[in-house]
């Protein structure tokens, strides 16, 4: 279980001020709990989910994992990112096996261990490609394997298909669905896409802004596992309904056209 | 009326769009072989970038040649076929390869002093903000001054000997590699390191498997300035106050007027640094191919 006690985070600005970015945030993810956070841009919603991976360090509160306070970084945790940040210079495998060479594995072992990922993401054939060769999607499965591979319990995702096309996007999301159902893994998920927190989420947090802060926590009642179909479910356009209607309110513009 | 207007106004947008998405794959389809031809890819395995080259080249020559034999004595200017006369003389000398072993051997430890310290430093400086700080007056002194003003020093420090020489190549050199090699650590991506540091890596592990092959770019361009400097420094301690080497060849057939082959030292010694240049370029060029191709759409 992730708890998250009565987070803060003030960033010092240029002009010798400070900007308050999170204030006073509490929640908790169960374990095995698919749980996404949504909110408009610059709510904190990354800083946030770098606070759980351990690169930032909160300036009020503390985050438990499991009863012991998060300090640094873990072997328990594996972050995928928006960008995939994939090594140029390194092929597909080594990429793969990457964080376990980060924690001390040699490149040969690592690249023996990255094999059956690389073939659960269906990249078998670009083993010896480098990234530069790939497309926006295959990358990302690259970063997905990358993490899945030092077998973490939770898996940090910030805005993991967010740099991608809208149909490679629907389709990253259909796969990551039949990975976590085989898996079984703590996720949680940063996203501002409204249908993505809907379709993949157990619960999704809608988070306030200017500070960043706990607006509500939607539970997403559709039964699992879940098909294309529960897009177009009443409930499932009830909850983006709702979600676009609490987004809505904190966009200065009311009239703001609706994002994807 | 205004109905119909309407409807024909999208249609004749997707028609207009239609014609200019074909006309667009015509001339992708058309550009691609030309841009390859044109592009950075092409002009390292293309034919016209070498036809211009060496057609450069070859017209300065022959004015060279020209001028040269319109020359009424050979005291000062020479024709270009002259001085590769007397460069085949020389080395079938003795002496001439007396003359550049003594000069390369110096050379060949100051370079090599001036890669180790420059990028040892340079991976310093670019990771740790301390050490910045600390050696920044110096490299801030060694880039503002002409090293050649530190050659009288040297020499009165070391002596004659290979010391010295050897200290004024590596000055000429490490300047160079440092600065390159702390630009290449400092602008490794962010996002990179953030990775490394996600997945719990250690300090020590971040460095070897991250920053540093990230830098590399940045090592190799270091390199190959540095090169270029070193073989400057080599010829300028020589000719500036240790006559030994290729220096001593220049200076005495400078007092003699032995045009030809005074042009002749120096040819070698371009030859030399050219040399030099090409292979630090092909071997920056390997060490930095995944930046090229990344920065070029697959």
């Amino acid at each position: 279980m992730i708890e998250i006690k009565g987070i803060g985070r003030r960033f010092n600005t240029r002009d010798g001020g400070s900007f308050e970015a999170l204030k006073d945030v509490s929640f908790s993810v169960k374990d095995k709990e698919f749980f996404s956070i949504i909110g408009p841009s610059g709510c904190g919603k990354t800083t946030l989910l770098k606070m759980v991976a351990g690169l930032i360090r909160p300036t009020a509160g503390a985050i438990e994992i499991d009863g012991r306070e998060v300090a640094g970084p873990g072997n328990d945790r594996a972050m995928v990112f928006q960008h995939f940040v994939l090594l140029p210079w390194a092929d597909i495998l080594t990429n793969i096996g990457f964080g376990l060479e980060l924690r001390g594995m040699s490149r040969k072992e690592s690249r023996e261990a990255a094999r059956p990922f690389l073939e659960r993401v269906g990249l078998t054939r670009f083993a010896d490609h480098y990234p530069h060769e790939l497309s926006g999607g295959m990358q990302q499965r690259v970063g997905l394997a990358r993490a899945l591979a030092v077998a973490p319990d939770i898996l940090l995702m910030d805005e993991p298909f967010g740099a991608l096309d809208a149909q490679t996007r629907q389709l990253m999301q259909e796969d990551l669905m039949r990975l976590w159902d085989e898996e079984q893994k703590t996720v949680i998920f940063v996203t501002h896409s409204m249908d993505e927190a809907a379709y993949l989420s157990d619960r999704v947090l809608v988070m306030d802004t200017h500070p960043g802060a706990v607006r509500e926590i939607l539970d997403v009642p559709l039964a699992r596992p879940r098909g294309e179909e529960v897009r177009v479910t009443p409930v499932f356009t009830e909850l983006t309904a709702h979600m676009w209607h609490e987004l809505r309110g904190m966009m200065g513009d009311p009239s703001a056209p609706a994002p994807e | 009326m205004g109905r119909r207007y309407a409807r024909t106004g999208p249609g004749a947008n997707r028609r207009v769009s239609a014609v200019s998405q074909k006309g667009d794959a015509a001339v992708g389809a058309e550009a691609l072989p030309t841009g390859l031809e044109g592009g950075s890819t092409a002009s390292r395995t293309g034919w016209a970038p070498w036809a211009y080259r060496i057609g450069s080249v070859g017209a300065v020559l022959l004015i060279w040649e020209v001028y040269g034999r319109s020359q009424e004595t050979t005291l000062f200017f020479v024709p270009f076929t002259s001085v590769v006369g007397a460069l085949w003389e020389q080395i079938q000398t003795v002496e001439f390869w007396d003359a550049y072993r003594q000069t390369f051997i110096p050379f060949v430890w100051g370079w090599l002093l001036s890669l180790a310290v420059g990028i040892v430093l340079g991976l310093l400086i670019g990771r740790f903000r301390t050490f910045d700080a600390l050696t920044k007056p110096y490299l801030t002194f060694l880039n503002a001054l002409p090293i050649s003003t530190l050659v009288p020093i040297a020499v009165i420090l070391f002596g004659i000997g290979y010391a010295s020489r050897i200290l004024v190549v590596f000055l000429f050199g490490v300047v160079e590699v440092t600065l390159n090699t702390a630009a290449g650590v400092r602008y490794v991506s962010k996002d990179l390191v953030e990775m490394g540091e996600s997945f719990n890596a250690r300090q020590w592990t971040l460095f070897r498997k991250v920053i540093f092959p990230a830098s590399v770019p940045g090592i190799m361009a270091g390199v190959r300035i540095g090169t270029g400097r070193a073989v400057v420094g080599m010829v300028v301690v020589e000719i500036l106050l240790v006559a030994v080497g290729m220096g001593r060849l220049i200076l005495r057939y400078r007092g003699r007027f032995q045009s030809a082959d005074l042009y002749a030292v120096v040819l070698a010694l371009i030859i030399f640094g050219i040399l030099l240049q090409v292979i630090a370029r092909r071997i920056e060029r390997r060490a930095s191919r995944w930046k090229y191709e990344m920065e070029q759409p697959a």
